[in-house]
């Protein structure tokens, strides 16, 4: 338990410690042995607490409570402080509305209600703590050599504010530590508003005024989703007399009527923080920040708090057909309709974006099937994308730095400019889409789910997203591969850290790839057979259903032929004794190598090739539009009627 | 158990496969030629052009063009491993769409105008047959229980009693599969609606080979995902469903032969409307009733 304590406490210290701390040397340290230190101490904590099923620790503390209402207090006054300085009136009056219910709550309801046992891991917060611990600290590393650059390409006068940048960032991992390890309610309350607040100081981190309105964006939608899960925090003072989330879970699985309510809040409270649609828009708007802030709130935070307490839902769920229905729909739609809206961006960033929304759209919806299968295939999806998409930002990141763009179309021939950078892209890109790789098993055994569970609509959705998602990875993979053999290379100036970092993710890909069966068999299976024992369903029930899902005979070939993907792309490029000649260009070349052929004036013009972004048959603002009525409704639709089930039963 | 029989399989279908598809290609080019009114070249032709190809100088544009092209090829030799041992459909359709994935990146570091088009085009295509595909698979689970192969040869009644309509989906991406006319957007074998050679532009030699042979084993591949449709407990099944295969390949080249090339935006309507009237009706109908 000590060990839990001091992931949750730690970051917390250095974050405070590093807010004073202005020298880059000082600073280096600071950031990468306590990086490592906490990856460390996740993986201790996995290794002890791994092999049992879930253990709850005894802890409660006054002190702790009062701490939470002071951060609640905190927190509702820097917002309305902000919203004040930039005139600013929706943020202050969800800021005061969420400051005067918190109060509310805890002076009157909230007060009397113990909860004993407020620190746990299971099966779940250990992949996340995992996630947190090696992800997240591994993005914080590469955060010095990226802020280093990201300084000097601002203007002299700029203020160094780099010491509260990285402080945030600790801030950030230690916020998600009290989310994913604390049982109590009132204590996760508080970890959410932290992480909201947060990502709202960094990506307004620039202070320029689209940063700016970003960050508000961004604050208000996730104001609405805290508000929503304290309407559920007041259900569950008033109606059930109890803020462990654990007995929450053991009511919902055994009287689904009851929870109703609740359940939906805390799913309008996911969704927003999982940036689903209508809420999508605040995940793109934060990609004015710093590039390790998008990574971080992307890949290992943030949105995976917003799926991480959807997936912890999942066996009410899985009896619950309203809240079911509502976060399955929003999901899916919001999968097919991001990945579609993806093939018409040409920004980079832009791309990961949407591909982040699309990828936690399928998570939503395999939480809201809710079934061992589905949550299997969430489980497994939240660890392949955390560390795929880390990867691939990092190196949008460096990239953008060294190219001057972050613009797939400048990105031709980036194998040759930077050879080493450009193959780690590459992984990142077919680990996000491609079978053998991890995610697309993950979407394997969603399939089965969907399949089980008898949902056709959710399905459909399904084949025609994945297809989109084939079409606007496969595009920017083509655009990297592209050799001329005229190119300079210009990797030589990358910072260390950031190699280490780069490095660090694509090893973890590689391991999670080629082990995926010990994964599932040790990390994933024991957390489904824990969290479905006590909802009423036996053993037996869930490790039949679970049978069916996928042979590991099946993920064992997946790994062989992953290893043989790894060869070719790391070992095999570049390797040959062939004869090596220009390009064709129909017997009219001026210069092959650089593709410029004679014209029809007797001129010289190169010969260019855009990809397809088909704007008009997937036009971005008609697919957006649609997606935001169409969930608004939903969500507004279903929110009434959790309210009226509060009235019947 | 069923890893040791994809990997036996595979090498089994690294032999039978390029055998088979080559006799089919063959079979192709006679029978386009006499549509055609011509008497067409001799039945092993594309054999000889293989063997001649894979005899020549090893050229290329770029030195990692070949080791994409290896791999495309094996992955297709994997998929038609796991389909033909028996073993798991879903598996195979994914490492047969990593083998065009690999061809496309192929196609796409060649940095040729001509060879961007075509990759462009073809991963069009694959966007286009993708959810077919993948509700055909869901549609074959549904009939069958279980995503094996070899579960077929268990069932009482063949699956193409319930599953007709995701079969004729089928049929009509296989025309986008197989890259015949209408659909040959990235590459044709028709030289006169083709931009020089599309995908495979510059692509010489042993690697030209390759595709070549990748080519036979997916057409033999496809054919198999058709036969299955009507395979049951009864063993004298693989004669009819071989029996299907051979006409609906014989339909292939028909459409081949007297439709012309189309643009990619009735390409992808079309098949999108297809996959989800043929491949969404047939996934719903066997879910409720």
């Amino acid at each position: 338990m000590e060990l839990v304590g001091f992931l949750i406490v730690f970051p917390l210290v250095i974050a405070v410690i590093l807010s004073f701390v202005r020298s880059d040397t000082a600073r280096t340290y600071l950031v990468i042995i306590p990086a490592v230190i906490i990856a460390a101490a996740s993986i201790a904590l996995y290794v002890i607490y791994g092999s049992q099923g879930s253990t709850y620790f005894t802890f409660s503390s006054t002190i702790v409570d009062i701490v939470c209402i002071i951060v609640s207090i905190a927190i509702g006054a820097i917002i309305l402080v902000y919203g004040f300085r930039y005139k600013r009136i929706l943020p202050i009056v969800l800021g005061a509305v969420q400051l005067i219910g918190s109060l509310i709550f805890d002076f009157a309801f909230g007060h009397g209600i113990d909860v004993s046992r407020s620190l746990y891991v299971d099966g779940l917060s250990l992949l996340m703590v995992l996630i947190i611990g090696i992800v997240g600290s591994g993005i914080c590393v590469y955060a010095l050599g990226y802020m280093q650059d990201f300084q000097a390409h601002e203007p002299n006068d700029a203020p160094d504010r780099r010491p509260i940048f990285f402080a945030l960032m600790f801030l950030f991992l230690s916020a998600m530590y009290i989310i994913v390890l604390s049982d109590n309610m009132t204590w996760m309350f508080a970890g959410w508003e932290i992480t909201t607040l947060c990502s709202f100081l960094l990506i307004g981190y620039t202070k320029t005024e689209e940063a700016i309105d970003n960050a508000f964006r961004q604050i208000n939608m996730n104001l609405l989703g805290g508000i929503a899960f304290l309407v559920a925090l007041y259900v569950c003072a008033i109606g059930f007399e109890t803020l462990s989330f654990k007995d929450f879970l053991e009511i919902g699985s055994s009287r689904p009527n009851l929870v109703i309510m609740p359940v939906i809040a805390l799913s309008i409270a996911g969704i927003t923080k999982a940036a689903q649609m209508p809420f999508h828009t605040w995940l793109l708007g934060a990609m004015v920040a710093p590039t390790p802030t998008s990574a971080l709130l992307h890949s290992s935070t943030m949105v995976k708090a917003g799926v991480f307490l959807l997936v912890k839902l999942a066996p009410i769920f899985v009896v619950c057909p309203i809240a079911s229905t509502l976060v399955v729909l929003v999901g899916g739609l919001t999968f097919m309709l991001c990945s579609f809206m993806a093939i018409s961006q040409t920004n980079a960033k832009r791309v990961l974006a949407y591909s982040t929304i699309a990828n936690l759209g399928l998570i939503t919806a395999c939480a809201g099937v809710g079934t061992p299968e589905a949550v299997w295939a969430a489980m497994l999806l939240i660890l392949f994308h955390a560390i795929a998409k880390s990867l691939l930002f990092l190196c949008v990141g460096t990239a953008e730095h060294h190219i001057g763009s972050r613009d797939i179309e400048d990105m031709d021939q980036l194998f040759q400019r930077m050879p080493k950078l450009s193959r780690f892209m590459m992984l990142g890109i077919m680990c996000m889409f491609i079978a053998p790789f991890g995610m697309l098993i993950a979407k394997w055994g969603a399939l089965v789910a969907l399949i089980d569970m008898h949902q056709a609509v959710l399905l459909i959705l399904l084949a025609f997203g994945s297809a989109a998602t084939f079409m606007f990875w496969a595009k920017w993979l083509g655009k990297l591969a592209g050799i001329a053999g005229t190119q300079e290379n210009i990797e030589g100036s990358v910072f260390v850290s950031e190699w280490v970092s780069i490095g660090l993710m694509a090893v973890l890909i590689a391991l999670c790839c080629l082990c995926l069966p010990l994964i599932s068999i040790y990390m994933v299976d024991p957390y489904i057979v824990s969290s479905y024992a006590y909802a009423g369903i036996s053993d037996g029930m869930v490790s039949s259903a679970f049978d069916g899902t996928i042979d590991v005979d099946d993920l064992w070939l997946a790994s062989i032929a992953c290893v043989f993907a790894f060869i070719v792309m790391f070992a095999g490029l570049g390797r040959t004794k062939s004869r090596q000649v220009g390009v064709y260009l129909a017997g009219i070349s001026a210069d092959n190598a650089n593709r410029v052929f004679r014209d029809s004036l007797s001129g010289e013009t190169i010969a260019t090739a855009r990809n397809w972004y088909m704007t008009e048959a997937f036009n971005e603002d008609r697919l957006s539009w649609l997606g935001t009525v169409v969930c608004i409704i939903l969500e507004a639709a279903f929110f009434i009627v959790g309210c009226v089930t509060l009235g019947i039963f | 158990m069923s890893i040791v029989y994809a990997l036996i399989g595979t090498l089994v279908f690294a032999i039978l496969g390029p055998v088979i598809g080559c006799l089919l290609s063959g079979l192709d080019r006679k029978i386009s030629a006499r549509m055609q009114g011509r008497v067409g070249p001799p039945l092993l032709q594309p054999y000889y052009d293989v063997r001649k190809l894979l005899g020549k100088e090893r050229v290329s544009v770029n030195t990692a063009e070949s080791a994409y092209v290896i791999a495309a090829l094996v992955f297709a030799l994997l998929a038609g491993g796991i389909f033909f041992s028996g073993g798991n459909l879903l598996m195979c359709v994914f490492v047969i769409t990593l083998s065009s994935l690999f061809f496309i990146v192929a196609a796409y570091s060649s940095r040729s105008p001509y060879a961007e088009i075509g990759a462009h085009r073809e991963t069009l295509q694959v966007m286009s047959y993708e959810p077919m595909i993948i509700l055909m698979t869901v549609v074959f689970y549904q009939a069958s229980g279980s995503f094996d192969v070899s579960n077929l040869f268990n069932i009482p009644i063949p699956i193409i009693g319930c599953t007709w309509l995701a079969f004729i989906g089928l049929l009509f991406v296989l025309t986008i599969k197989l890259r015949k006319s209408p659909f040959d957007l990235s590459m044709s074998h028709h030289a006169h609606q083709e931009i020089v050679r599309g995908m495979t532009t510059e692509m010489s030699g042993p690697t030209l080979a390759k595709i070549e042979i990748m080519h036979w084993c997916e057409t033999v591949l496809f054919l198999g995902w058709v036969g299955m449709f009507f395979i049951w407990l009864n063993p004298l099944s693989l004669v009819l469903a071989i029996v299907v295969a051979v006409l609906v390949y014989f339909l292939e080249i028909w459409i081949d032969n007297n439709f012309a090339r189309t643009k990619w935006q009735a390409l992808l309507g079309s098949a999108w409307f297809i996959a989800l009237v043929c491949g969404g009706l047939n996934v719903i109908v066997l879910m409720f009733v």
